[in-house]
């Protein structure tokens, strides 16, 4: 059974912009890069994958289930979503937000566990933050909180990951770190994790496959060499760039024309 | 971890709430008091101060999470005044049942409040100042129409003027029991919600992947805060800022979790006001100044430090 399943699903938003008749099968275990330029629609994509929209036609299913068939409890037991919303305002320590990924395992007047904390130590611990627990969110750097939210995705124990530029506002040392553990968690932990990039070069480098949008529509789905070519990329971002085999790995690489 | 030191707080802000009530007690222009003055006057007017200060301050602390908006306040955001014009309204139309009384009152909270989240919700967004720009309009509306019931109506009355600056004066023993029990259990229903409302302080989307069904949840949770704003302002008039300054001050007490933030605020609330109505029973006396204006008179400047603060993060 596919982690997720998207079929012919259509979607307009009142602004005119739309998805045109989507299919697109996510395996188990994938780590999927969904790119494409400014407005072609990867995030709408993202939002309509984890519940946020419904499809106006069409069906997309998580685990054979169709999404919106699901309570919201439910479905944030299996999918675990960071959304580039984001606010900080509130003094939460990292722990108090690392435990929040517990909320969807929790009754009303249910309280935390001991098993429950050991989850919430573990994400700690996996992401390399135990040192800043007791710190407020509204301290921490960038790096540092987009840690706290995986940290908080990994409490929820989901089975896919949903995340949406994870990347914007690190520099590249973070944002290398950020991959590597997505892919830890894509390959120790079985996580099947979508994520929406701008960075081709970190698609290229760290995912197993990538789709491609283009004005609402998807126009290429593969792995990153399939897709990742200077012909495709060229003809979807109208930019002139140029993809080149890297010379120790095998993926592509990109590199800017003059 | 830190949670025994958070329970420690909430004894601690108990303790300091059952103090100040009884230095309340011995407080007043009347020296020195039979215990008749103390048992069959203060005392009322003590209980009244916890009941409304509990009430006004919890009830801000669920709209500043709720809306996501540290500078939201029922007062601020008209819910105050909006639940005064039920009551005047109430008053002309000679309704002194008390539950006609009160269905009008929570009424206009829940029309005011409804009012200023459709001004300020933009697709799908409500940014944090659009909702204090739309609950000043609403509340200068419903400020407008108080007044104006006043002056038309109740013109020779000073208990009414002292009623709409706020005055713990209600001596109605029936009032005070049935506003209490309204603002204990809708206080209940918000704290049964603590982790939705933390929830909700991450953003409506986050909240939704949390397993939140965030439409439900913010009605629930608007409907028990109004609720308890029109039960206190039945009560004791429109008395502003306790809302904003409490949950606030708590917050940087004992932390943003509203399991614990809640009832802190409900105490810091009971504090702040009883302190507050002794101070007004007696910085003046023989004369008695409305404790809504003394509040409105501390809660003013800290509004503005709140409100640059908020500018300086920049996050907004």
């Amino acid at each position: 059974m596919p982690a997720v399943l998207v079929e012919q699903v259509s979607f307009r938003y009142s602004s005119g912009f739309a998805l045109h008749s989507i299919d697109l099968e996510i395996p188990q275990q994938a780590f999927l890069a969904l790119i494409g330029p400014n407005g072609s629609g990867k995030t709408t994509l993202l939002r309509l994958m984890s519940g946020l929209l419904r499809p106006e036609s069409g069906n997309i299913r998580l685990n054979g289930k169709v999404v919106s068939d699901f309570e919201p409890r439910e479905l944030a037991r299996q999918m675990a979503v960071i959304s580039s919303e984001q606010f900080f305002e509130f003094p939460f320590s990292v722990a108090q937000i690392v435990a929040m990924g517990r909320f969807p395992h929790l009754g009303r007047f249910g309280k935390m566990s001991a098993q429950d904390w050991q989850i919430v130590e573990e994400a700690l611990r996996m992401t390399q933050i135990q040192d800043l627990s007791k710190r407020p969110i509204s301290e921490l750097s960038s790096g540092e909180r987009q840690r706290v939210l995986i940290a908080r995705a990994i409490a929820q124990k989901p089975s896919i990951l949903m995340l949406d530029e994870p990347n914007a506002h690190l520099d590249i040392g973070h944002e290398i770190e950020i991959f590597r553990l997505l892919q830890f968690l894509n390959q120790q932990h079985a996580i099947t994790v979508v994520v929406v990039l701008h960075n081709l070069a970190a698609a290229a480098a760290f995912c197993k496959s990538v789709a491609l949008l283009y004005q609402g529509r998807l126009l290429k789905y593969g792995k990153p060499e399939q897709v990742i070519t200077t012909e495709i990329i060229r003809g979807a971002y109208g930019a002139d760039v140029s993809v080149h085999p890297s010379p120790t790995g095998g993926f592509p690489q990109i590199s800017y024309d003059r | 971890m830190s949670t025994s030191l958070r329970r420690y707080s909430l004894l601690w802000l108990g303790l300091l709430t059952l103090a100040s009530a009884a230095v309340a007690l011995f407080v007043g222009p009347v020296r020195p008091a039979t215990s008749t003055i103390i048992w069959e006057i203060r005392l009322p007017r003590v209980l009244l101060g916890v009941l409304v200060g509990s009430g006004l301050a919890g009830a801000g602390a669920v709209f500043q999470g709720a809306l996501r908006n540290p500078l939201a306040d029922p007062f601020i955001l008209g819910t105050s005044s909006a639940a005064a014009t039920g009551v005047m309204i109430a008053g002309l139309l000679t309704i002194s049942h008390y539950s006609a009384l009160y269905f009008m009152s929570l009424g206009f909270a829940l029309l005011s409040i409804a009012v200023v989240y459709r001004i300020a919700r933009i697709d799908g967004k409500t940014p944090i100042q659009t909702i204090v720009l739309a609950g000043v309009i609403v509340s200068l509306f419903f400020n407008a129409a108080v007044y104006l019931f006043f002056s038309i109506f109740y013109r020779e009355s000073f208990t009414v003027l002292f009623y709409l600056l706020g005055t713990l004066t209600e001596g109605n023993r029936t009032l005070i029991a049935i506003s209490g029990s309204i603002i204990c259990a809708c206080f209940g229903i918000c704290w049964s919600f603590s982790r939705e409302l933390d929830a909700l302080t991450q953003g409506e989307e986050t909240a939704f992947h949390l397993g939140i069904g965030v439409e439900t949840v913010k009605k629930i949770l608007f409907v028990a805060a109004s609720a308890m704003v029109a039960a206190a302002v039945s009560v004791a008039g429109m008395i502003g800022f306790i809302g904003l300054i409490v949950p606030h001050m708590m917050r940087m007490i004992v932390g943003a979790d509203h399991r614990v933030l809640i009832p802190a605020s409900a105490f810091g609330g009971a504090l702040f006001l009883v302190l507050a109505d002794a101070l007004a029973r007696t910085i003046a006396a023989p004369l008695e100044i409305p404790v809504g204006a003394l509040t409105a008179l501390i809660g003013s400047p800290y509004f503005v430090y709140l409100l640059r603060r908020t500018q300086k993060i920049g996050e907004f």
